[in-house]
């Protein structure tokens, strides 16, 4: 670890550094200096405008994600830790592979919306980390990331460029990416001895107050994630109303069905902490869309249904037959909502326009990109 | 090691008592919530439609980020707020996120029924998502005088009554008092604290064994106290977009946000140091810091746009920072003992006093600008009139909602169970040590 780690993350830094020489360009905004009377919106006014947004999605990278992780007992400075040096690492890698994909090879321009990208493609790796939490080292999570974003990056252009397919808060391309790679990583690493469980896998009373710091931010800030890269105007209007009711009507639910499957009607830290978020995730594909605000509360709820009962029932299961131990529950809190966010856009859509199949073909790549990747990555250790 | 034969003491207790043991809410939560759930989306499906008028994107992200800021402060902010019970944080801040969600839904269509004739469908902009989270949050701060002996049924049905028993005085002042959305909101500290208060007071059990179990449980950890912190800072970080949210005048917007942004300032300095002052070995007291530093803000929330220099704001925060620290040390011992109200987490003296502090600055401002001209006793009363409506209307709906919730149906817990996240939440660790 003293010489492999710093050796390859430092490697990684200056391979960066190269590339970005290479291939990278700010982006000259001519128009700022010519005419500043103008009243046509330059790319400048949308820097402005867009960066609170960016800000937003950036806290939850780095504050949502990081601890969300941390409710376990011994495990909460990696958790932190290692969540930011892999969305440190993860965001310039993501710049990179989504610019270059893009631009063909060429060199291309960084601007709000590339940064914002290079954001999301982060989070992929994220979520994926709370599946193998715990059971992997830093060096592990480095060869991760960059093998996650790549698959991504491909997947996304595969489902933006092709299928041209609509997945604006990201549920499929992300989430549900995200969580099935993890899955198929966490599957690669199953270790049968620990089939009973590790003596520290489980929380302490604050460490679960640490998550909840975690989930309340992710809660806060999920509207600016599923709106940050929607169509000014109307779009961006609809995605943050959808977002915002899916999620407070994601929250009822959860508590709810948290209460109806614990003993004498108690709560579980567990499903407090992750369903109330799966509203958000499942609002994701269909945010922007012309649906009502009703509409988005009914998939917040079955999301929040689904999530908990993924918790009760699905997670035990995976672990002792499939073999697969998810350490966060990540399966129930993107996995399912993100299918169930591709399956709503694809009702949604069913309605009048003709790209049904490009959706339905969206979210099988996404999942199918992931589980094979995952499973390719996980051999590589 | 003391806390574990404490504990066991306490199970043997339960045990020779039966009744202690909470009761069982597996049917009664779900069903509850479900239900309302059930009825909020078949209400959102035919009575709600997007605001149709287009939108620019400057406009959609400005209004945006003070809704952000809003629901930062109700989440965030009052849910860490009351986080500070050694056994009870999972609950405060779970139960408030929980509220938070409930109270802006059902707050959104009441404010939309209420503002126009009926069978039009109520257009669901940002803007009233904000009001509506406005109006949750009213919930939010009384909820702090209950939490820890109420359970998740009992909140939520506070939620309902309280959120429409503030939207109900919100139209009243609209009509009959002609105030705009910013004064009417501004008595929301008002009315939430003795909202909270008189519900407190129909909750309080003064039994000989509770406070036994309050000693074991309410006192202030390290840890949690630090948890309040964070809330108390949220708080204190999105206070000056609370306070100016509602303007519309651009120029009053900025004074408003200069003079919060004082006057909390001015409160956080004064409390620290009067809570040192007030000790005998002068020392600091962190439940000091996490009531008394909002004080100015609440207190210059009524007259922010109208106070023109900010020396003005900084009195106002000096004194709304005297009131609140010397609220902390006097009102436990000489007002809720005297009357029997339980109000551990100070929504008195953090929102109630310093909120009528505020109104009787507005009073006070109002009639130095009007003096001389004719109608100043006039609007003077109507003034005096509208706080006194919040008071009246706060402790009017807060006995009936306390009355409600003393019903046996709810499955309220057991008076061992207070401030004990044991009652509501599921360990999956051993419970001793936390």
């Amino acid at each position: 670890m003293r010489v492999t780690f710093p050796l390859m993350a430092i490697g990684l830094e200056v391979a960066m550094i190269v590339l970005f020489w290479l291939f990278v360009q700010y982006e000259a905004d001519q128009t700022i200096s010519q005419q500043l009377n103008t009243t046509r919106p330059t790319k400048m006014d949308s820097f402005v405008q867009l960066y609170p947004l960016f800000q937003d999605v950036h806290v939850m990278i780095f504050v949502g994600f990081g601890f969300l992780m941390t409710f376990l007992k011994k495990y909460g400075f990696s958790s932190v830790g290692i969540n930011l040096l892999i969305a440190a690492l993860g965001l310039q890698w993501g710049t990179l592979v989504l610019g270059l994909l893009h631009a063909r090879g060429e060199k291309f321009h960084i601007g709000i919306k590339e940064m914002i990208s290079a954001d999301f493609s982060t989070a992929t790796v994220l979520i994926s980390f709370g599946a193998v939490l715990g059971k992997t080292s830093p060096i592990q999570m480095l060869i991760m990331t960059i093998l996650e974003i790549a698959v991504f990056a491909a997947n996304e252009f595969l489902v933006a460029e092709i299928f041209v397919a609509s997945d604006t808060g990201a549920s499929m391309t992300i989430h549900a990416f995200g969580a099935y790679f993890g899955l198929a990583v966490a599957g690669v690493l199953y270790r049968s001895g620990l089939r009973e469980g590790h003596h520290n896998e489980e929380s302490v009373y604050h460490s679960d107050i640490f998550a909840m710091i975690g989930t309340l931010f992710l809660w806060i800030f999920w509207p600016s994630f599923n709106s940050a890269i929607a169509e000014p105007g109307d779009h961006q209007y609809r995605a943050i109303v959808n977002t915002y009711f899916s999620l407070a009507a994601c929250v009822l639910t959860a508590y709810a069905v948290s209460s109806l499957v614990t003993y004498r009607g108690k709560l579980e830290m567990v499903h407090i902490q992750n369903a109330t978020l799966a509203g958000g995730v499942a609002v994701g594909t269909c945010a922007d869309m012309d649906i009502q605000p009703y509409i988005a509360m009914i998939i917040g709820s079955i999301a929040g249904l689904v999530s908990v009962l993924g918790y009760k029932c699905l997670t035990p299961f995976c672990a002792t037959t499939l073999r697969i131990h998810d350490t966060c529950g990540v399966h129930n809190l993107h996995g399912l909502p993100g299918v169930v966010g591709g399956l709503a856009s694809i009702v949604a859509i069913a309605v009048g326009v003709s790209t049904i199949a490009m959706q339905a073909a969206a979210l099988g790549s996404s999942i199918g990109t992931a589980l094979v990747g995952g499973l390719v990555t996980g051999q590589q250790k | 090691m003391r806390m574990r034969l404490a504990l066991a003491a306490r199970c043997a207790r339960g045990h020779r008592m039966g009744s202690n043991y909470p009761r069982s809410v597996r049917r009664c939560l779900p069903a509850c919530v479900l239900g309302v759930e059930v009825v909020l989306v078949l209400i959102f499906a035919f009575f709600t439609s997007y605001d149709p008028s287009p939108k620019d994107q400057k406009m959609v992200l400005g209004a945006y980020q003070v809704l952000q800021d809003f629901t930062i402060a109700a989440a965030l902010g009052l849910g860490f707020l009351t986080s500070y019970w050694r056994r009870h944080s999972w609950s405060s801040v779970a139960f408030n996120l929980f509220m938070l969600a409930l109270g802006v839904q059902w707050a959104v269509l009441l404010d939309g029924f209420l503002s126009q004739p009926f069978p039009r469908k109520v257009t669901i902009n940002l803007s009233s998502i904000r009001l509506a989270t406005m109006s949750a949050m009213s919930v939010l701060i009384s909820a702090g005088t209950i939490l820890g002996r109420a359970n998740l049924v009992q909140l939520s049905v506070m939620v309902l009554v309280e959120v429409t028993a503030f939207g109900a005085m919100r139209l009243t002042y609209k009509q009959v008092f002609n105030l705009d959305d910013h004064r009417s909101m501004m008595h929301i500290h008002v009315f939430a604290a003795y909202f909270g208060l008189a519900v407190a007071w129909c909750h309080s059990s003064p039994l000989p064994q509770q406070k036994e179990v309050q000693e074991e449980n309410v006192p202030v950890s390290r840890s949690t106290s630090m948890f309040a912190m964070l809330g108390t800072l949220f708080l204190w970080m999105c206070w000056p977009s609370f306070n100016s949210a509602l303007l519309d005048i651009a120029n009053e917007k900025k004074n408003a946000v200069f003079n919060t942004y004082y006057a909390l300032a001015v409160s956080t300095v004064t409390a620290t140091s009067v809570s040192a002052l007030i000790h005998h070995q002068g020392k600091i007291n962190m439940i000091d810091i996490h009531n008394a530093v909002l004080a100015g803000g609440v207190a210059v929330g009524a007259s922010c746009h109208l106070i023109s220099s900010p020396w003005i704001a900084m009195v106002l925060g000096l004194l709304a920072g005297l009131i609140s620290v010397g609220g902390v040390r006097c009102l436990p011992v000489c007002f809720n003992r005297v009357l029997g109200i339980q109000d551990q987490s100070g929504v008195h003296y953090t929102f109630g006093l310093p909120g009528l502090l505020g109104g009787f600055t507005y009073m006070v401002l109002i009639m130095l600008q009007a003096s001389g001209k004719p109608r100043a006793g006039y609007v003077m009363l109507i003034d005096a009139g509208a706080l006194s409506f919040a008071l009246a209307m706060g402790l009017g709906s807060g006995f009936l909602t306390g009355f409600l919730l003393k019903l046996r149906i709810w499955r309220a817990p057991p008076v061992v169970k207070h401030f004990d996240d044991q009652a509501f939440w599921e360990f999956p660790h051993l419970a001793a040590g936390f």
